[in-house]
């Protein structure tokens, strides 16, 4: 398990999607919503790499879409997330008292239920009459994000918490710096260096999360390639055809094991020993069970 | 001990009441006006003004919301979680039919988990070795990164349609389960067999096992007797946090296969709307999540002597 070797053979896939999802357009062959009647359920060609759906649509172009949804509504959920957690985290931890309490009680209820059942709540939340001026990809990244910003906000909250105790910061409150510049200077670093790396480590679960969504229909809406909807398609032509549930789901399955080696590998090397516990923090036994994983990891080097 | 029990159960009724009173206020007041819903359905697309005012008023949407919250947490209590916008059926009974379903898949899924990792955690701990590491790890990344669907999807096209074994769809005796539930089994599996393996390994390097060894036992009996008790704690408490991302699975598996379970139910009431029954299922989530957490909280300190001890001390 020597990670140090290791993370640009595992890193590829991620590093494909990004790069895929960035020049879809340059990428794709054919339009991925164009429907061509004259060539249904085709094996892979000159004229469609991939093969075609049963809907005529070029497979290759549609796994570039798909790659290009993931990564937009990736990328944005993971920002905003990011922005709200930090931001709520930062004041509970560094205002104190009545605040604090009730934002902790706030990302306590936002964790007792899976991230993932509160997106699917929000989602029906949304269909309401008062989201209409919404398109279903807006829904979706705006659902994502309420249902993810917890983890960041108890993990900047502990950040702000434990660098609140050291000297320096008492030393620059005695030279009469003000709030405003302590936070900015000297904590806001130390948050964002943690929840960034958090972050990539995260997209994995997010790229699951959005697949699961279009897979259960609640998602990305049908012209939109993307790939969990691409599979739920595939699954009606199964028994002929299971290159079209295969052929997503491997993409699908590749990039979220390269960012999850990603973020393993984070956790081992690259964060300061002082805050690797919290860095894996989403369950208190996961956390034990890394934290022993990196014990033997270490014990072994 | 007992007293440490109250504190947790009293928190987690908090943390119940104010996880519903949340979900109640989102659910219920900010998707727009419910009452033109059920007029709709009731009439279809010509319900008046009229008519909505009416069924508002009758069921009394027009009051506060914290009135409004209280009354339903009361109707809750006596087990009246309303009637389905979608099927028009009282919701009690709808999840009488389900609960069963959701509650054999996780049960089976839940079993399935413990034998595997089990199974594979202490195969990698009896062949210590680099290579039994390598493909241990290898297995839990990839069935911890699968999606749930995907695997559904492979197991589908090689025991389904390629042998013929079992139906992949729908409810036909015992052998419809086989699938759903290794499906959801995958994942908590692989994650439980790294916490097994990892924590073995580090027992067998304490005093203890050393020990054991001295007094002439053999590596298994070591590792069975000595080392196996101290995995106790951390495998209970990620197979509490495990079970309960399982509904994940669950929602996802049931819609797969055609099961008619809770978390079909929850996925058929956000696409039509029916807010009622979105209300009813999160509720029940929100007790199944807490109630899981405090009884591994609980079941945790019943295992461990050293936190007994520390609490009586």
């Amino acid at each position: 398990m020597r990670f140090a070797r290791l993370p640009w053979l595992v890193l590829t896939p991620a590093l494909i999607f990004v790069f895929v999802g960035v020049f879809a357009p340059l990428l794709m062959t054919h339009d991925p919503a164009v429907q061509d009647y004259t060539a249904i359920l085709q094996g892979p060609s000159t004229a469609h790499w991939l093969g075609t759906d049963y809907l005529g649509r070029d497979l290759w172009s549609r796994i570039v879409g798909g790659a290009r949804t993931s990564l937009v509504a990736m990328a944005f959920v993971l920002v905003a997330a990011l922005v709200i957690g930090v931001v709520i985290g930062s004041v509970a931890g560094y205002v104190g008292g009545l605040v604090e309490t009730v934002l902790i009680s706030l990302i306590d209820i936002a964790l007792a239920l899976p991230s993932l059942v509160i997106a699917l709540a929000l989602m029906g939340v949304f269909s309401g009459e008062n989201f209409d001026w919404l398109s279903d990809y807006w829904k979706m990244v705006l659902a994502l994000t309420l249902a993810w910003w917890a983890n960041y906000a108890r993990m900047s909250r502990a950040v702000v918490v434990a660098e609140l105790q050291q000297p320096y910061i008492e030393a620059a409150r005695v030279m009469g710096a003000s709030h405003l510049w302590i936070f900015t200077r000297h904590i806001l670093p130390h948050v964002l260096g943690l929840v960034v790396v958090y972050a990539s480590a995260d997209a994995g679960a997010l790229v699951l999360a959005i697949a699961t969504l279009s897979f259960l229909g609640l998602g990305v809406a049908p012209p939109t390639p993307e790939w969990g909807q691409m599979l739920v398609d595939g699954m009606s032509y199964i028994e002929e055809y299971p290159n079209l549930v295969i052929i997503p789901g491997l993409a699908l399955t590749a990039v979220v094991v390269s960012f999850n080696l990603l973020g393993e590998a984070f956790a081992l090397q690259k964060v300061p020993r002082a805050l690797r516990g919290r860095l894996l923090g989403r369950k208190r036994a996961e956390r034990k069970a890394e934290d022993q994983a990196r014990v033997s990891v270490e014990g072994q080097a | 001990m007992r007293r440490m029990f109250l504190r947790r159960a009293g928190l987690a009724l908090l943390l119940m009441l104010a996880a519903t009173a949340l979900t109640f206020a989102l659910v219920t007041a900010a998707p727009g006006n419910v009452a033109a819903l059920i007029a709709e359905r009731a009439a279809g697309p010509g319900a008046d003004g009229e008519m909505i005012a009416r069924i508002a008023d009758e069921l009394g949407l027009n009051d506060p919301l914290p009135v409004r919250y209280v009354r339903w947490l009361g109707d809750t209590f006596t087990g009246d979680f309303g009637v389905s916008l979608r099927t028009g059926k009282p919701i009690s009974e709808e999840f009488a039919e389900r609960i069963p379903v959701t509650a054999t898949l996780l049960a089976g899924g839940g079993m399935l988990a413990l034998f595997y990792s089990l199974g594979l955690g202490l195969w990698g701990a009896t062949s210590n070795g680099r290579f039994a590491d390598r493909i241990l790890h290898g297995i839990a990344l990839i069935g911890a990164s699968t999606p749930n669907f995907f695997v559904a999807a492979l197991l589908v096209i090689v025991f389904a349609v390629g042998l013929g074994w079992i139906p992949s769809f729908g409810l036909y005796g015992w052998t419809s389960w086989i699938l759903p539930c290794v499906t959801i089994a995958l994942f908590p599996g692989s994650v439980l067999a790294r916490v097994v393996r990892v924590n073995l390994q580090e027992a067998m390097a304490r005093p203890f096992a050393t020990t054991g060894f001295a007094k002439g036992m053999n590596r298994g009996e070591v590792l069975v007797r000595e080392a196996l008790p101290n995995i106790a704690i951390p495998y209970i408490t990620t197979f509490g946090a495990q079970f309960t991302l399982m509904i994940i699975g669950a929602i996802v598996v049931e819609r797969l296969f055609g099961l008619n379970g809770i978390g079909a139910f929850f996925i058929e009431a956000i696409r039509f709307r029916d807010f009622v029954g979105m209300q009813a299922v999160l509720t029940l989530f929100v007790v199944f999540f807490v109630s899981v957490n405090l009884f591994v909280d609980l079941v945790a300190m019943l295992v461990d002597p050293r936190l007994r001890r520390a609490r009586r001390a």
